[in-house]
């Protein structure tokens, strides 16, 4: 028989019955398992929920109707359509019936004509209901593939995750309104390019910078950082967004680290093609940043503005090939992982009014 | 005239003892039958000691599945006692079993 047939569960104390009403229903392409009272086949019921359950009222035990309030009252089981099997004549059974929660209704003497046609009833109901049900599911399952899918270009697997699990009423942090938070923001950018593409074939350009993304965009991923923008030769990747990370800093000052190396044997492979960029060059800062959905009704992306983000974008702009420039408070952010740095002093940076505590450190 | 009195006085031809029953349930009557035979031994002892409540659940379950099978006189003979059960009928209830025991000595079966 086949895996996909109708399993209807037979509740009847009397042996002969159980028999009859199996046999009836196996001839008709369905698979049926009886029990012979209530307390059975509410084991039987949830272990292994069954597609109909056909309930004698009268049984040993618990009665036909309180295993019908069971079976209803279980989310895993209310669903499962219930006849109840009541003499022909008792109609105050079939009221209690229906309060107790049954589909349908059977006579007993049980005649096969109407048994097989109530059962194929619930049956094309039931199978209708769990079609729209599996296409219910399936629509779900694409939408927050699709979802995931779509923060996996911005951030890192588990982050991405991370949202896709905790996907609510409310949606992703990218549907709520603007929050101000404080991050830490890691400006990357790729020296000498701009002189590069002014003598190099378009198509060997974009490979580049493919390479070189790829491998910085991983980087930050390792780390569990969020990217913002990717724009020319230039990546902006922050942390404590969107989900708070308490080491924040530590994980900005690594994820420097860690796309400096990465970036290292790609640059080397496009200087022996005769390329002539000289390295990667980094800004980091952190500080008080509104993050948000900004745009017009056009276009909009998520983004970070704010303080520490237009110190890192000053210093990057200021640091050398294989150095990174950190601000004094990063650079506490960063904690004890941060050695090396070399105080540059106070710095005065374009755009802001108080000079800047500027560490800097070779990579 | 009241329960299992009407089912004795009521004039069973030959036609009676004639059951059709589908053919896909064929293996099914022996056991059917069989259990018939043991029910007619736990009416007998149930009349024996009076047990009217044991009487109306055989009775019961007779008119449940007699029909279901195709034994539509097994349905009448279980009404029948089911009733006279709730009534105390004593005398009708034994009518109703010997009645009920002549039934299955000549019933006849034929498949289709």
């Amino acid at each position: 028989m086949s895996a996909q047939a109708f399993r209807v569960l037979v509740v009847d104390d009397d042996p002969d019955m159980q028999r009859m009403l199996a046999r009836m229903l196996e001839a008709e392409g369905m698979r049926a398992a009886a029990v012979p009272d209530g307390d059975a086949a509410l084991v039987q019921a949830m272990a292994s929920p069954p597609d109909l359950v056909l309930l004698d009222v009268m049984l040993p035990g618990m009665d036909g109707f309180a295993v019908c309030e069971r079976l209803k009252r279980d989310p895993g089981t209310a669903m499962i359509p219930i006849v109840l099997v009541t003499a022909l004549e008792d109609s105050a059974s079939r009221v209690r019936g229906i309060r107790a929660g049954a589909d349908d209704f059977l006579s007993k003497p049980v005649q096969r004509d109407e048994l097989i046609a109530r059962v194929q009833t619930l049956r094309r109901l039931h199978e209708t209901r769990r079609e729209l049900e599996r296409e219910r599911l399936a629509a779900e399952v694409n939408r927050k593939e699709s979802l995931r899918k779509a923060f996996a270009r911005y951030m890192s697997p588990r982050i991405a995750e991370r949202i896709m699990a905790e996907l609510g009423d409310e949606g992703t942090p990218f549907q709520r309104g603007p929050q101000r938070v404080n991050v830490v923001a890691l400006f990357a950018d790729l020296r000498g390019f701009t002189r590069l593409t002014e003598s190099t074939q378009v198509d060997e350009v974009v490979g580049l910078l493919n390479d070189y993304f790829a491998v910085i965009s991983e980087a930050a991923y390792r780390h569990d950082g969020t990217i913002f923008s990717m724009a020319g030769d230039n990546l902006l990747t922050a942390f404590n967004v969107p989900f708070s990370q308490p080491d924040a800093g530590r994980r900005a000052w690594e994820t420097a680290h860690d796309m400096a190396k990465s970036v290292k044997p790609v640059l080397s492979r496009w200087r022996q093609r005769g390329g002539s960029t000289t390295g990667v060059g980094f800004g980091l800062a952190s500080g008080d940043a509104i993050i948000g959905n900004v745009g017009s009704p056009h276009y909009m992306s998520y983004t970070i503005i704010g303080d520490a983000v237009n110190v890192a974008a000053r210093l990057v702009q200021l640091a050398q090939p294989d150095e990174l420039l950190i601000s004094g408070p990063a650079l506490h952010a960063a904690g004890a992982t941060a050695s090396g740095a070399r105080s540059r002093g106070k710095m005065a940076l374009r755009g802001r009014t108080e000079p800047v505590e500027v560490y800097a450190v070779g990579l | 005239m009241r329960g299992c009195a009407a089912a004795y006085n009521r004039r069973m031809n030959e036609a009676n003892y004639k059951v059709k029953v589908a053919r896909d349930l064929e293996d099914l009557i022996p056991v059917f039958l069989s259990n018939r035979k043991k029910e007619l031994d736990t009416l007998r002892v149930a009349l024996a000691s009076a047990d009217f409540e044991q009487l109306r659940q055989l009775g019961h379950r007779m008119k449940g599945v007699g029909m279901s099978y195709g034994f539509d006189h097994v349905s009448t003979l279980g009404k029948y006692i089911e009733d006279g059960a709730r009534s105390g009928d004593r005398a009708g209830l034994e009518t109703c079993i010997r009645d009920y025991a002549e039934y299955l000595s000549k019933v006849q079966i034929a498949y289709e």
